[in-house]
Protein backbone atom coordinates (compact mmCIF):
# COMPACT_ATOMS: atom_id res chain seq x y z
CA UNK A 1 0.00 0.00 0.00
CA UNK A 2 2.56 2.50 1.29
CA UNK A 3 4.93 1.47 -2.05
CA UNK A 4 1.74 1.58 -4.15
CA UNK A 5 1.32 5.88 -3.43
CA UNK A 6 4.79 6.17 -2.80
CA UNK A 7 4.67 4.75 -6.71
CA UNK A 8 1.83 6.55 -7.64
CA UNK A 9 3.03 10.40 -6.20
CA UNK A 10 6.43 9.36 -8.08
CA UNK A 11 4.91 8.77 -11.66
CA UNK A 12 2.69 12.69 -10.70
CA UNK A 13 5.68 14.32 -10.35
CA UNK A 14 7.47 13.19 -12.93
CA UNK A 15 5.05 13.11 -15.06
CA UNK A 16 4.08 16.78 -14.64
CA UNK A 17 4.17 18.79 -17.68
CA UNK A 18 7.18 20.48 -17.64
CA UNK A 19 8.58 21.56 -20.74
CA UNK A 20 7.50 23.58 -24.05
CA UNK A 21 9.78 25.06 -26.04
CA UNK A 22 12.36 26.60 -23.88
CA UNK A 23 14.07 30.23 -25.44
CA UNK A 24 17.41 30.04 -25.38
CA UNK A 25 20.45 32.87 -24.63
CA UNK A 26 24.14 33.28 -24.90
CA UNK A 27 26.51 34.37 -22.89
CA UNK A 28 30.23 34.52 -23.13
CA UNK A 29 32.82 34.93 -20.61
CA UNK A 30 36.16 36.16 -21.77
CA UNK A 31 38.86 38.15 -19.53
CA UNK A 32 36.68 37.84 -16.78
CA UNK A 33 33.79 39.65 -18.05
CA UNK A 34 30.61 38.58 -18.86
CA UNK A 35 29.04 39.52 -22.56
CA UNK A 36 26.19 41.04 -22.02
CA UNK A 37 26.82 42.39 -18.55
CA UNK A 38 22.83 43.23 -18.82
CA UNK A 39 20.76 40.32 -20.53
CA UNK A 40 16.84 40.95 -21.33
CA UNK A 41 14.95 37.61 -20.93
CA UNK A 42 10.81 37.40 -20.89
CA UNK A 43 9.42 37.49 -17.72
CA UNK A 44 6.73 34.24 -16.94
CA UNK A 45 8.96 32.20 -18.98
CA UNK A 46 11.75 29.52 -18.19
CA UNK A 47 14.70 30.28 -20.66
CA UNK A 48 17.68 28.62 -20.76
CA UNK A 49 21.42 30.17 -20.41
CA UNK A 50 23.97 29.08 -22.60
CA UNK A 51 27.18 30.70 -20.62
CA UNK A 52 30.40 29.83 -23.22
CA UNK A 53 33.57 30.45 -20.74
CA UNK A 54 36.20 31.61 -23.77
CA UNK A 55 38.84 31.82 -20.57
CA UNK A 56 41.86 29.26 -19.70
CA UNK A 57 40.06 29.49 -16.04
CA UNK A 58 37.02 28.11 -14.59
CA UNK A 59 34.30 30.11 -13.27
CA UNK A 60 31.33 29.65 -11.31
CA UNK A 61 28.31 31.62 -12.34
CA UNK A 62 26.54 32.61 -9.11
CA UNK A 63 23.11 34.30 -8.09
CA UNK A 64 21.32 34.05 -5.40
CA UNK A 65 18.75 36.27 -6.85
CA UNK A 66 18.25 33.43 -9.28
CA UNK A 67 19.00 30.30 -6.82
CA UNK A 68 21.74 29.00 -8.95
CA UNK A 69 25.10 28.13 -9.06
CA UNK A 70 27.24 26.37 -11.93
CA UNK A 71 30.71 25.82 -12.30
CA UNK A 72 31.52 26.37 -15.99
CA UNK A 73 34.79 24.76 -17.30
CA UNK A 74 37.79 26.34 -19.34
CA UNK A 75 36.88 27.06 -22.26
CA UNK A 76 33.38 24.94 -22.24
CA UNK A 77 29.97 25.65 -22.52
CA UNK A 78 27.36 25.30 -19.49
CA UNK A 79 24.06 25.75 -19.31
CA UNK A 80 21.74 26.87 -16.98
CA UNK A 81 17.64 27.23 -16.64
CA UNK A 82 16.32 29.82 -15.47
CA UNK A 83 12.49 31.37 -14.15
CA UNK A 84 9.80 31.65 -14.92
CA UNK A 85 11.19 35.21 -13.63
CA UNK A 86 8.69 37.95 -12.25
CA UNK A 87 9.32 41.16 -14.39
CA UNK A 88 12.94 42.89 -12.24
CA UNK A 89 16.90 43.11 -12.74
CA UNK A 90 18.96 40.14 -11.20
CA UNK A 91 22.44 39.76 -10.58
CA UNK A 92 24.78 37.36 -11.07
CA UNK A 93 28.37 37.47 -11.01
CA UNK A 94 31.52 34.89 -11.15
CA UNK A 95 32.52 33.10 -8.18
CA UNK A 96 36.21 33.40 -8.99
CA UNK A 97 36.20 36.96 -10.02
CA UNK A 98 33.66 38.40 -8.50
CA UNK A 99 34.98 41.78 -8.92
CA UNK A 100 35.11 41.93 -12.76
CA UNK A 101 32.67 38.75 -14.06
CA UNK A 102 29.42 40.87 -13.01
CA UNK A 103 26.24 41.18 -14.78
CA UNK A 104 21.89 41.02 -14.73
CA UNK A 105 19.71 39.44 -16.00
CA UNK A 106 16.38 41.78 -16.62
CA UNK A 107 12.99 40.06 -16.97
CA UNK A 108 10.91 42.35 -19.21
CA UNK A 109 7.37 41.58 -19.26
CA UNK A 110 6.05 40.27 -22.67
CA UNK A 111 3.34 41.86 -25.13
CA UNK A 112 0.08 39.94 -24.19
CA UNK A 113 2.49 37.67 -22.07
CA UNK A 114 0.90 36.09 -18.56
CA UNK A 115 4.16 37.12 -16.47
CA UNK A 116 2.49 38.43 -13.07
CA UNK B 1 -0.53 23.57 -11.59
CA UNK B 2 -1.49 24.00 -8.25
CA UNK B 3 -3.74 21.52 -7.84
CA UNK B 4 -1.97 19.10 -9.44
CA UNK B 5 1.16 20.06 -7.46
CA UNK B 6 -0.55 20.31 -4.29
CA UNK B 7 -2.12 16.67 -5.16
CA UNK B 8 1.39 15.42 -5.26
CA UNK B 9 2.25 16.95 -2.74
CA UNK B 10 -0.33 15.40 -0.29
CA UNK B 11 0.19 12.10 -1.83
CA UNK B 12 3.80 12.03 -0.95
CA UNK B 13 3.84 13.23 2.61
CA UNK B 14 1.15 10.28 3.34
CA UNK B 15 3.40 8.01 3.01
CA UNK B 16 3.97 6.11 6.05
CA UNK B 17 7.16 6.76 7.39
CA UNK B 18 8.65 4.73 10.05
CA UNK B 19 12.35 4.90 11.88
CA UNK B 20 12.92 4.30 15.54
CA UNK B 21 16.21 5.89 15.16
CA UNK B 22 17.07 10.23 15.76
CA UNK B 23 14.58 11.54 13.12
CA UNK B 24 15.58 15.21 13.33
CA UNK B 25 18.59 15.77 11.00
CA UNK B 26 19.61 17.26 7.71
CA UNK B 27 17.33 18.19 4.99
CA UNK B 28 19.57 17.49 1.81
CA UNK B 29 19.49 19.53 -1.31
CA UNK B 30 19.71 17.96 -4.53
CA UNK B 31 22.55 20.08 -6.12
CA UNK B 32 25.84 18.80 -6.54
CA UNK B 33 28.97 21.15 -7.68
CA UNK B 34 32.12 19.75 -9.03
CA UNK B 35 35.79 20.23 -7.57
CA UNK B 36 34.15 21.25 -4.18
CA UNK B 37 35.50 20.29 -0.98
CA UNK B 38 33.93 20.22 2.62
CA UNK B 39 33.99 20.62 6.00
CA UNK B 40 30.83 19.48 8.01
CA UNK B 41 30.41 19.70 11.68
CA UNK B 42 26.44 18.70 12.61
CA UNK B 43 25.32 19.27 16.38
CA UNK B 44 22.38 17.76 17.45
CA UNK B 45 20.74 17.89 21.24
CA UNK B 46 17.50 16.01 21.90
CA UNK B 47 16.04 16.55 25.28
CA UNK B 48 12.97 14.51 26.57
CA UNK B 49 11.59 13.48 29.54
CA UNK B 50 13.94 11.12 30.39
CA UNK B 51 17.18 12.62 29.52
CA UNK B 52 19.18 14.56 26.90
CA UNK B 53 20.86 13.27 23.61
CA UNK B 54 24.13 15.25 22.48
CA UNK B 55 25.32 13.77 18.85
CA UNK B 56 28.03 15.15 16.91
CA UNK B 57 29.01 14.36 13.64
CA UNK B 58 32.68 15.57 11.88
CA UNK B 59 32.85 15.08 8.11
CA UNK B 60 35.07 15.68 4.64
CA UNK B 61 33.09 15.65 1.37
CA UNK B 62 34.99 15.87 -1.68
CA UNK B 63 33.01 16.30 -5.24
CA UNK B 64 34.19 12.75 -7.56
CA UNK B 65 32.24 14.71 -10.52
CA UNK B 66 29.94 17.44 -12.24
CA UNK B 67 27.09 14.98 -10.11
CA UNK B 68 28.25 12.67 -7.27
CA UNK B 69 30.02 13.45 -4.29
CA UNK B 70 31.17 11.04 -1.03
CA UNK B 71 31.49 12.51 2.29
CA UNK B 72 32.87 10.18 5.67
CA UNK B 73 31.95 11.37 8.85
CA UNK B 74 32.80 9.93 12.53
CA UNK B 75 30.00 10.50 15.02
CA UNK B 76 30.31 10.99 18.51
CA UNK B 77 27.53 10.81 20.77
CA UNK B 78 26.90 11.02 24.76
CA UNK B 79 26.20 7.95 26.75
CA UNK B 80 23.75 6.92 29.29
CA UNK B 81 26.46 7.89 31.82
CA UNK B 82 27.51 10.94 30.64
CA UNK B 83 30.19 10.36 28.48
CA UNK B 84 30.81 11.57 24.84
CA UNK B 85 32.65 9.49 22.82
CA UNK B 86 32.70 8.19 19.30
CA UNK B 87 29.84 6.10 18.50
CA UNK B 88 29.71 5.48 14.45
CA UNK B 89 31.73 5.84 10.79
CA UNK B 90 29.67 6.60 8.07
CA UNK B 91 29.95 7.19 4.27
CA UNK B 92 27.64 9.41 2.20
CA UNK B 93 26.86 9.57 -1.18
CA UNK B 94 24.87 12.56 -2.99
CA UNK B 95 24.04 12.29 -6.77
CA UNK B 96 22.31 14.97 -8.50
CA UNK B 97 19.95 13.73 -10.98
CA UNK B 98 18.47 16.65 -13.11
CA UNK B 99 20.11 19.72 -13.90
CA UNK B 100 19.01 23.02 -11.69
CA UNK B 101 15.71 24.06 -12.83
CA UNK B 102 15.76 21.86 -16.18
CA UNK B 103 12.77 20.33 -14.67
CA UNK B 104 9.60 20.74 -12.74
CA UNK B 105 11.64 20.03 -10.09
CA UNK B 106 15.13 19.29 -8.99
CA UNK B 107 15.78 15.80 -7.73
CA UNK B 108 18.66 13.91 -6.34
CA UNK B 109 19.56 10.75 -4.47
CA UNK B 110 21.82 10.06 -1.00
CA UNK B 111 23.24 6.44 -0.02
CA UNK B 112 24.76 6.04 3.33
CA UNK B 113 26.17 3.67 5.14
CA UNK B 114 26.58 3.54 8.55
CA UNK B 115 28.54 1.38 11.19
CA UNK B 116 28.19 1.10 14.89
CA UNK B 117 31.95 1.54 16.68
CA UNK B 118 32.49 -1.38 18.24
CA UNK B 119 30.00 -2.92 17.66
CA UNK B 120 27.91 -5.36 14.74
CA UNK B 121 25.32 -3.13 13.93
CA UNK B 122 25.12 -1.45 10.52
CA UNK B 123 22.22 0.87 8.78
CA UNK B 124 22.06 1.29 4.82
CA UNK B 125 20.06 4.31 3.90
CA UNK B 126 18.77 5.09 0.15
CA UNK B 127 17.01 8.59 -0.16
CA UNK B 128 15.45 10.33 -2.71
CA UNK B 129 15.86 14.14 -2.82
CA UNK B 130 13.30 16.73 -3.99
CA UNK B 131 13.47 20.97 -4.52
CA UNK B 132 10.82 22.55 -6.26
CA UNK B 133 11.20 26.50 -6.16
CA UNK B 134 7.99 29.47 -5.80
CA UNK B 135 10.36 32.48 -6.65
CA UNK B 136 12.17 33.42 -4.02
CA UNK B 137 10.87 30.13 -1.90
CA UNK B 138 12.15 26.45 -1.75
CA UNK B 139 10.34 23.31 -1.07
CA UNK B 140 12.49 20.43 -0.19
CA UNK B 141 11.57 17.09 0.47
CA UNK B 142 14.01 13.70 1.65
CA UNK B 143 11.80 10.41 1.35
CA UNK B 144 14.30 7.92 3.33
CA UNK B 145 14.31 4.03 3.28
CA UNK B 146 16.66 2.96 5.94
CA UNK B 147 17.53 -0.98 6.74
CA UNK B 148 19.64 -2.04 9.43
CA UNK B 149 21.25 -5.15 10.31
CA UNK B 150 23.93 -7.07 12.64
CA UNK B 151 24.23 -8.96 15.70
CA UNK B 152 23.87 -6.15 17.69
CA UNK B 153 20.35 -4.77 16.58
CA UNK B 154 17.28 -6.37 15.19
CA UNK B 155 17.56 -6.26 11.29
CA UNK B 156 14.65 -4.38 9.98
CA UNK B 157 13.69 -1.83 7.36
CA UNK B 158 12.14 1.91 8.36
CA UNK B 159 11.48 4.88 6.37
CA UNK B 160 11.83 8.51 7.40
CA UNK B 161 10.38 11.20 5.90
CA UNK B 162 11.89 15.12 6.08
CA UNK B 163 10.20 18.41 4.22
CA UNK B 164 11.67 21.92 4.68
CA UNK B 165 9.32 25.02 2.98
CA UNK B 166 12.34 27.86 2.82
CA UNK B 167 12.59 31.82 1.88
CA UNK B 168 15.24 32.80 0.40
CA UNK B 169 15.28 36.53 2.03
CA UNK B 170 19.10 37.28 2.04
CA UNK B 171 22.10 34.94 1.79
CA UNK B 172 23.08 35.34 5.26
CA UNK B 173 19.00 34.86 6.73
CA UNK B 174 16.74 31.98 5.12
CA UNK B 175 14.22 31.24 7.60
CA UNK B 176 12.13 27.92 7.28
CA UNK B 177 9.25 25.88 8.55
CA UNK B 178 11.00 21.99 9.06
CA UNK B 179 8.85 18.66 9.30
CA UNK B 180 10.43 15.15 10.69
CA UNK B 181 8.50 12.36 10.44
CA UNK B 182 9.48 8.13 11.50
CA UNK B 183 8.38 6.11 13.57
CA UNK B 184 6.35 7.33 16.42
CA UNK B 185 7.52 10.69 15.55
CA UNK B 186 6.29 13.70 14.18
CA UNK B 187 8.27 17.24 14.36
CA UNK B 188 8.08 20.18 13.09
CA UNK B 189 9.73 23.90 13.79
CA UNK B 190 11.27 26.69 13.02
CA UNK B 191 14.93 26.86 10.91
CA UNK B 192 17.57 28.85 9.85
CA UNK B 193 19.79 28.87 7.17
CA UNK B 194 22.57 31.31 5.80
CA UNK B 195 26.02 31.31 3.72
CA UNK B 196 28.65 33.57 3.39
CA UNK B 197 30.78 34.00 0.46
CA UNK B 198 34.58 34.73 0.91
CA UNK B 199 37.06 34.62 -2.50
CA UNK B 200 36.96 32.04 -4.23
CA UNK B 201 34.73 28.90 -4.34
CA UNK B 202 35.10 29.15 -0.26
CA UNK B 203 32.03 29.95 1.97
CA UNK B 204 30.63 28.90 5.04
CA UNK B 205 27.29 28.08 5.51
CA UNK B 206 25.14 26.88 9.15
CA UNK B 207 21.59 25.69 9.78
CA UNK B 208 19.91 25.86 12.73
CA UNK B 209 16.51 24.56 13.86
CA UNK B 210 14.45 23.71 16.85
CA UNK B 211 12.01 20.81 16.31
CA UNK B 212 9.22 19.94 18.46
CA UNK B 213 7.54 16.66 18.84
CA UNK B 214 4.04 17.48 17.66
CA UNK B 215 2.19 13.44 17.60
CA UNK B 216 2.25 13.27 21.79
CA UNK B 217 2.08 14.59 25.02
CA UNK B 218 5.83 14.09 26.13
CA UNK B 219 8.29 16.17 25.67
CA UNK B 220 10.56 15.75 23.29
CA UNK B 221 12.21 18.81 21.64
CA UNK B 222 15.58 18.83 19.26
CA UNK B 223 17.82 21.64 18.89
CA UNK B 224 20.17 21.12 15.50
CA UNK B 225 23.01 23.10 14.06
CA UNK B 226 25.10 22.71 11.55
CA UNK B 227 28.51 24.38 9.68
CA UNK B 228 29.65 23.66 6.52
CA UNK B 229 32.77 25.19 5.29
CA UNK B 230 33.02 24.71 2.02
CA UNK B 231 36.49 25.57 -0.43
Amino acid sequence: MTKGRLTLGLLLLFGLPCQAEIDEFELVLKEHLFYPARLEVPAGRKVKLVIHNQDDTPEEFDSFDLNREKVIFPNRKATVYIGPLKPGVYDFFGEFNPNTARGQVVAVRQEGGNAD
Amino acid sequence: MKNQFLAAASLLVCCLAQADGYVVDKVYHPNVLPDEQRLEWRFMSRQNDDRNVLAQRIGYGHSLSEYVTMEAYIVGERDRDDNFGLQAYELESRWMLTDQGKYWADWGLVFELEKQHKQDAWEATSGLVMEKEFGRNSLTMNWFLVYEWGKALHNEFETEFRMQYRFRWKPQVQPSIELFVGEDFVGLGPALMGVQRFDGQRQLKWELGFISEVSGVVKDHTLRFVLEYEF
